[in-house]
């Protein structure tokens, strides 16, 4: 007995020093990661990229208008178009991007373990976020909002109608939270019923299990727009024209490297600009006017002496027209992915530009 | 009058007739159960045959075939499948063909009757698969996928028809030849700027990861067993550490770690793709239970076998290959084919690291432009359930066939 009572003490004591062994491995090649990710010249994110050619992205693959794939396994939607535009300015081809899909809970270890170079998945920028999960978010390339979707013989015209109703929700997300926060604040009582996604959801709300859906409000516009026919068509379901939450989606890149953030940054400001300078996919190849800021930002010569324009991001200074002529400015992106003759069909609203009172406004390119 | 021609319709009445009044009519509560009972499958029946026939819209399976069969493998490299799929038939249908040959033989040797197996065989014992593959085929689009099944089922008779008539001498290499075959498998598919694993999916994937868990966790769960029961203390102790580790370790977070932890673990420069970590890490936790029902057939043969073996002069070796070992794993059959069913069945697992298998298309395809939002999971989750079901039944039934032929439960 006390022979193996002493077999056991060994045994943990190897586990023990097993693990211990493993820990200190793993906290010094952190430390080794952390001192060579900085900002050494030639040694980033961006130099990583270039020399393995390909661009690592995280996306989602089951959001329609954002990150889907389609029959023939391409993948397609707004976040990927922008991991295109990457690739364009960084390697020259919209082409050379490796999609990694990630599930919600997965995407920041993928990005803090280097499994990816960008993180580009409809993921909300706050502040938790942006200080606790080792990434930094980029200039925000869709402006979404929660919302709340009801039966249009409901006779239900804004959230303040919704006291003692159900609410049908996706569990674990910001979305449960904003949701809560509305309702307390309007001193609304209500029942939550909680679903994994918006697929499961759907049968519920069909079913009149809950008198609201609330969601972003881009996914509601799509469910909307799907609804069959057998199910009383688009014309059968309402969503209330409040929006009680910001959900600003963009890039996330890994902090420390900011070189590979200021890159990624202007590939979007790129796209906003582009449309701001009325260069569109179509036209950018072949642009003979004299506009020395669109000939600026084209890398092209100008002034006197003429003179390419480097602004010394680390990006080729062609690297804007490759992205207009590759993937498009932001609008042919908008457009293409979610636009209104998309299944999603939203018109521009806040994604738009400044000058026309939007929320898309590029720095100078100078 | 009447009376007598009743009394007659009983003595004519046929046997099925007479097998209904005693086990479905006996009493007056059983036929009331036999009618509620009845009534409810038959409802049940005429509902599934409504839904599946009339209500069910299969457009979303038809369009999406593909990637449910392969996911994202490119699709202008399609030909490498099914060259590899050639491959395997013709190594399937040559082993099968080798196996038959000598199993003859040795009957013919020790004087005992040996039937051939015929086709009907081979439809009672693989029925469920031909119906998938039917099924499957009615699926798609073009009549290429038929032609090149067709194809496939011929190279596999052939090459069973070969693999009977070889010469002895060659017949003894077979395995080898088949071994190359199923190299070669992997190599029309991977070689030659073929396409790495990374881009591999849907059904093609789940089977390639399920049949390397199943071929890697064996050898490496018997090796832990025998481990686990050796004399010397530092490889029982290392055998029982691995196995209650990992036994005590969900496969999600071993699958979790392989794709996450692993590049902390790993020298700079080495860096296996996503599918060769989940592989590592599938194989290493159906290994530890695979160890645990060995230990359990171990276990279930006597002692004196082991002592008549060394009496017989046997190296401890010998004693453990040819005396031990077989009865053992004979006799854990039941729980082996088990774990292997439930390691198919968790590769569906693979989806929380972003690897595109059979049970994600199907959300997947409820994203796509024309199918979005209209509660199509309700057609796709169960043509993924009856693909895994046929997997998993097929393989519970050759596990019952192998049982029956090696009379386990018997002895």
């Amino acid at each position: 007995m006390i022979k193996r009572l002493l077999l056991l003490v060994v045994v943990l004591a190897m586990v023990a020093a097993a693990c211990g062994g493993d820990g200190a491995e793993e906290t010094t090649t952190t430390t080794a990661a952390e001192d060579t990710g900085g900002q050494v010249a030639g040694d980033g994110v961006l130099a990583e990229v270039q020399s393995r050619g390909v661009l690592n992205c995280g996306v989602n693959n089951e959001v329609f208008g954002f990150g889907y794939v389609d029959a023939d396994g391409n993948f397609a939607g707004l976040d990927i178009d922008y991991c295109r535009a990457v690739a364009a300015a960084v390697l020259g081809d919209a082409e050379a991007v490796e999609y990694k899909a990630l599930t919600a809970q997965q995407r920041f270890t993928a990005l803090q373990a280097g499994e990816i170079d960008v993180l580009i998945r409809n993921t909300t920028w706050t502040a938790s976020r942006d200080g606790k999960e080792g990434g930094t978010f980029l200039t925000t390339t869709f402006y979404d909002g929660q919302g709340m979707m009801v039966k249009t013989d409901s006779g239900i015209g804004s959230i303040e109608d919704m006291a003692n109703t159900t609410v049908c929700v996706q569990s674990g997300t910001t979305t449960e939270l904003n949701l809560a926060s509305r309702f307390a604040a309007g001193g609304l009582p209500y029942t939550p019923l909680t679903f994994d996604s918006n697929d499961e959801l759907r049968p519920a709300f069909v079913a009149d299990q809950c008198d609201g859906w609330t969601s972003d409000k881009s996914q509601l516009a799509a469910f909307r727009s799907q609804n069959p026919d057998a199910d009383g068509g688009p014309e059968a379901w309402t969503i209330l024209a409040e929006t009680f939450s910001k959900e600003p989606l963009g890039p996330m890149v890994r902090d420390g490297d900011t070189q590979w953030a200021q890159v990624v940054d202007w590939v979007v400001f790129a796209t906003i600009q582009a449309e701001e300078f009325g260069l569109d996919s179509t036209n950018v190849a072949n642009y003979s006017g004299d506009n020395p800021e669109i000939l600026r930002f084209l890398g092209k010569e100008v002034g006197d002496p003429p003179t390419v324009f480097d602004p010394g991001l680390g990006l080729p200074t062609d690297f804007a027209e490759q992205v207009i002529s590759q993937v498009g400015n932001y609008a042919e992106i908008y457009n293409r992915n979610v636009g209104p003759d998309t299944a999603l069909g939203l018109e521009r609203g806040v994604n738009e530009l400044w000058t026309r009172g939007g929320l898309l406004y590029p720095p100078p390119y100078r | 009058m009447a009376v007598q021609t009743d009394t007659a319709a009983v003595h004519r009445e046929s046997p099925a007739v007479r097998w209904a009044k005693e086990n479905l009519f006996s009493t007056w509560y059983n036929s009331l159960l036999t009618l509620i009972f009845g009534a409810l499958f038959v409802w049940l029946g005429f509902s599934v045959i409504r839904w599946v026939f009339f209500e069910a819209e299969w457009e979303i399976v038809r369009v999406n075939l593909t990637l449910f069969m392969v996911g994202r493998f490119p699709r202008e490299e399609l030909a490498r499948v099914w060259v590899s799929n050639f491959l395997i038939a013709g190594a399937i249908g040559l082993m099968a063909g080798a196996a038959a040959a000598s199993a003859a033989a040795a009957a013919k040797e020790a004087g005992l009757p040996f039937t051939q197996s015929t086709p009907r065989n081979w439809l009672q014992r693989f029925w469920p698969i031909l119906l998938l593959v039917v099924i499957l085929l009615q699926f798609s689009q073009t009549w290429t996928p038929t032609v090149l099944t067709l194809v496939t089922i011929a190279i596999g008779v052939g090459a069973r028809y070969v693999g009977l008539h070889l010469p002895r001498a060659v017949r003894r290499w077979a395995w080898l030849i088949v071994v190359v075959m199923l190299i070669g498998a992997y190599g029309a598919l991977s070689w030659f700027g073929g396409v790495k694993w990374d881009s591999w999916g849907g059904l093609h994937l789940t089977l390639f990861v399920t049949v390397a868990g199943i071929v890697l966790a064996f050898p490496l769960g018997l090796l832990l067993a025998l481990g686990r029961r050796s004399s010397l203390p530092l490889v029982r102790m290392l055998s029982v550490g691995y196995i209650e580790f990992i036994r005590g370790v969900p496969l999600i977070t071993l699958l979790l770690m392989g794709i996450f932890a692993l590049g902390f673990l790993l020298p700079p420069g080495v860096d296996p793709s996503d599918v060769t970590r989940l592989i590592v890490a599938i194989t290493l936790f159906t290994a530890a239970y695979v160890a645990e029902n060995v230990r359990g057939g171990l276990q279930a043969v006597p002692k004196g076998q082991t002592e008549a073996g060394q009496a017989l002069g046997l190296s401890p070796w010998k004693v453990m290959r040819l005396i031990v070992l077989p009865q053992a794993l004979r006799a854990v059959i039941p729980a082996m084919v088990g774990q292997f069913i439930s390691l198919f069945k968790d590769t569906s697992l693979l989806v929380v690291v972003g690897i595109v298998e059979l049970l994600q298309v199907s959300s997947i395809a409820n994203n796509q432009p024309e199918f979005l939002g209209r509660g199509l999971a309700e057609v796709t989750l169960p043509f993924v359930a009856l693909i895994y079901w046929v997997g998993s039944y097929t393989m519970s039934r050759e596990s019952r066939r192998l049982e029956k032929k090696l009379g386990v439960g018997e002895r």
